[in-house]
């Protein structure tokens, strides 16, 4: 079952450092994207690797796509090993990445985020703007509705036009 | 969501980029809908069709696998 909204609680009551990107921050924003995992940008100290393995272990994450009958040993060494990461859970698929193209890591996406109350909790998501810079980095077909999506709403929320 | 906002979406200027989204393609009154509720909620609600998507997903690959089984009869 996927609950990507019980995911960003427990990381934000956990007080993991980490920024939403994607398509769920596009939603957030008021987006009609409908998207099955929750990418985030993370911070890569020890301290916050340890925190987003605790959330995460219970979730049983195992890299997405990976053997079913292979073993997988998910700690936060295993966080330490890599940048990003596509995981599938219990509770969807979740992407950690460690950078985002065109706009850095974790400090540079805390700067261009905006602190948001999600009823009884707060999570740092993304700007409009700084999806736009993202998507647009990226370069990639699959994101031209979403870019689209993303210039109307800057536009709505402008005072003039 | 303020009425401002609501109008440009609803009555998009010609050469905007809200007409560029129409013109694309993009449901222009889902996210008018969608500004209308709480980040939460909008979470939520993407949660609620994600899981509708698999459910529809998951009885077409049932249905795909009985057609096979039947075919193979």
């Amino acid at each position: 079952m996927i609950n990507l909204f019980e995911v960003a609680r427990k990381l934000s009551e956990s007080e993991v450092e980490f920024v939403i990107v994607g398509g769920v921050a596009i939603r957030s924003h008021g987006g009609n994207y409908v998207t099955e995992d929750l990418d985030i940008c993370y911070s890569r100290t020890n301290e916050n690797l340890k925190r987003i393995a605790a959330v995460l272990g219970p979730l049983r994450p195992r890299p997405r796509g990976m053997e079913k009958s292979l073993p997988y040993v998910f700690d936060w060494t295993t966080l330490q090993h890599g940048t990003n990461f596509t995981f599938e859970t219990v509770m969807g698929d979740i992407d950690l990445l460690g950078e985002v193209k065109g706009l850095g890591s974790y400090l540079d996406l805390v700067s261009e985020s905006i602190v948001v109350d999600l009823d009884g909790f707060s999570a740092n998501i993304l700007s409009i703007p700084a999806l736009i810079v993202a998507k647009e980095a990226a370069g990639r077909p699959k994101d031209e509705a979403g870019l689209k999506v993303l210039y109307a709403l800057q536009e709505a929320e402008l005072d003039e036009f | 969501m303020s009425r401002k906002r609501e109008e440009k979406l609803l009555n998009p200027k010609p050469g905007s980029k809200i007409a560029e989204a129409q013109d694309y393609g993009i449901d222009l009154t889902q996210l008018i809908e969608n500004l209308r509720l709480s980040p939460s909620e909008r979470i939520k609600r993407n949660d609620d069709a994600a899981n509708s998507m698999v459910r529809f997903a998951e009885a077409m690959r049932a249905a795909k696998s009985e057609r096979r089984q039947e075919e193979k009869l």
